[in-house]
């Protein structure tokens, strides 16, 4: 296949964005349906990574590397998802500070295991040896190959994150997020769907987490910072915390304008992409959150359209 | 017997600006009920600017700490009436108001390497002298450390307990309505306490930044240590907070000091802290406080 046409900038923001958009669905079940305010995201992301990439990397395997692949990504997954199940018995019947507290200090134990276990994660140093379980030419057509797998990812994430919306499940989770009490009285089960919920989610934050390791070829205790939880709300805020689309939308206004446009089509001067443009990055996103929240709290999007027709069935 | 006095002395005289911005921390806390995340960055700001006061006017480091508190406290105080009055008049939510404040955050954190610069900075000052503690040797930055932390207790249990300002202070925090019933100025004294609380993480911050440098990252290296020390030692009560910093330096030291790696006497502190809290939530619940 020719992909002369293909820039690799564009293949790995475009990836980068992706990968984002994944990351704040997931984050909107939490955080804009069921209202957990998790701000250590990328502590299960990076659990995800670390665990897949150690395992695949440390054992010696007996069989072929592609299985070696498979369930290395497969324990990933699972090894962010019973964090996110203790985590998640943790914080169900916490307040908001105390689940913001737990959820940042699992993602920074997450960061201080990956830097002080040097002979399993190589620690600051980072880890070499991650790849494709495919080889289908040079090295773009790989990466393409990889960022088509990771939009099926998303896809197939997105779709569940719409049927959630529809179905029963989906606003009990509002339910318990807008009054919790209410629900609990209703005898819904908040404890347990919350737990659950964000155990799930969590487990696709590690997958999200070891995709975007085979991708960087590399275990770096960089990637652990609040750089990428910063990204997922960013999007998820500007598009809309309550809205399917709203991670989508979000992620193409703010995440794909930096990473792509600004990264491959505007042509700044070289010096400022090392420092200045990764700096004013972070600043609009910062100024993202407080003017968004402040001017157009439901984001883009704006609200849920159930909660507009209760408003104009009801009034108010 | 060695290492209970190492680790008091050491600890306190090391994490002493920990409490001292734990402190200022829980003043907001306290008074708005908000996890203000953009604290962290009065902390930093506190660090960059005792630099930029010591290295361009060529003041000693115990000058400085005049300027940086004061300039501190009013740009805390500037935050307010920039960001968190104009929000909280929009009826923002709790949890929408902790992510503003996390914006916040983020834009001052990067805006300031812009303002002095990207490389870390570090303080014009000339060793500190060594005085001994218990046989233990603590430089004479450290002492006054654990000095301010002492006059700020002081002065807020005072200011707290036994003024005017103080009383009107606590039923703001308790019921702001009522207390405006009562003929109280919520502006004077929320803008009192939000100075206040910037005066003590911009110390904390000259404390921390003379002791390494200034560095972008370094208020939000202590923020969740902040928070865990407030929300375990208990906001109602500054003396909780003060307490629970003690431990949490005492302890931070002894691990670190018997197992000679910081990072896993932090790892072990933030699962202690996480796990009281929530036997702490689940008794409440038992005994039907939630």
């Amino acid at each position: 296949m020719n992909l002369a046409w293909l820039d690799a900038f564009l293949v790995y923001g475009l990836f980068f964005v992706v990968m984002i958009v994944g990351l704040a669905l997931l984050l909107h079940l939490q955080l804009g349906l069921a209202r957990i305010a998790n701000f250590g995201a990328v502590g299960f992301w990076g659990l995800g990574m670390y665990a897949f990439g150690v395992l695949f990397i440390q054992v010696d395997w007996p069989f072929s590397e592609v299985w070696a692949f498979l369930i290395s990504m497969a324990f990933g997954t699972l090894v962010a998802g019973v964090a996110g199940l203790a985590i998640g018995w943790v914080i169900a019947d916490l307040d908001t500070d105390g689940v913001m507290v737990a959820t940042l200090g699992f993602a920074t134990c997450v960061w201080i295991v990956a830097t002080t276990e040097q002979d399993l994660t190589g620690g600051a140093l980072g880890l070499g040896g991650l790849g494709f379980p495919y080889d289908i030419g040079s090295v773009k057509a790989n990466e393409t190959l990889w960022l088509v797998i990771l939009i099926a990812v998303v896809a197939l994430i997105l779709f569940y994150v719409s049927r959630v919306h529809k179905a029963p499940y989906g606003r009990m989770l509002i339910s318990i997020g807008d009054n919790e009490h209410l629900a609990r009285s209703l005898g819904k089960q908040s404890f347990r769907r919350k737990m659950w919920l964000f155990a799930g989610s969590s487990a696709a934050m590690g997958l999200l987490g070891a995709i975007f390791g085979v991708m960087e070829r590399f275990l770096d205790t960089g990637n652990l910072g609040i750089s990428i939880t910063l990204a997922a709300i960013v999007a998820l805020v500007v598009g809309g915390t309550t809205r399917v689309w709203g991670a989508v939308v979000g992620a193409a206004a703010t995440i794909a304008v930096f990473e792509i446009l600004i990264q491959s089509y505007i042509p700044f001067p070289q010096a400022w992409y090392g420092q200045a443009i990764p700096v004013l990055r972070q600043m609009a996103f910062g100024a993202a959150l407080i003017l968004v929240l402040m001017f157009r709290p439901h984001g883009i999007l704006g609200q849920m359209r159930r909660d507009k027709l209760m408003r104009r069935t009801h009034g108010g | 017997m060695d290492l209970i006095t190492d680790s008091i002395v050491v600890g306190l005289t090391e994490h002493a600006p920990l409490i001292l911005a734990a402190m200022g921390f829980a003043l907001i806390y306290r008074l708005t009920g908000l996890i203000n995340v953009a604290y962290s960055e009065t902390i930093t700001l506190g660090a960059y600017l005792g630099m930029w006061i010591n290295t361009t006017f060529d003041l000693d480091f115990y000058t400085i700490l005049i300027p940086t508190g004061i300039l501190a406290g009013v740009l805390s105080v500037a935050t307010y009436f920039a960001v968190f009055r104009p929000a909280k008049r929009r009826n923002v939510g709790g949890l929408e108001m902790i992510i503003i404040s996390f914006g916040l955050s983020i834009f001052l954190r990067h805006g300031l390497q812009f303002v002095f610069g990207y490389p870390v900075r570090f303080f014009n000052v000339p060793p500190p002298d060594t005085i001994f503690v218990l046989g233990v040797g603590v430089s004479s930055f450290r002492l006054l450390a654990v000095a301010s932390v002492f006059i700020l207790a002081l002065g807020l249990f005072w200011f707290i307990q036994k003024t005017s300002y103080g009383l009107q202070t606590r039923a703001l925090a308790s019921d702001e309505d009522l207390a405006q019933v009562s003929g109280i100025r919520p502006l004077a004294v929320t803008v009192l306490i939000w100075f206040l609380a910037g005066v003590a993480g911009g110390l904390a911050g000259a404390f921390y930044g003379v002791g390494s440098a200034a560095a972008p990252l370094l208020g939000w290296r202590q923020f969740l240590f902040i928070l865990l020390v407030v929300l375990v030692g208990g906001a109602k009560n500054i003396g909780g907070v003060i307490i629970a910093g003690a431990v949490t330096a005492i302890t931070l030291a002894a691990m670190t000091l018997q197992f000679g790696q910081v990072l896993y006497a932090q790892l072990v502190l933030i699962v202690v802290f996480v796990i009281i809290l929530k036997v702490r939530h689940t008794r409440a619940v038992a005994a039907g406080g939630v």
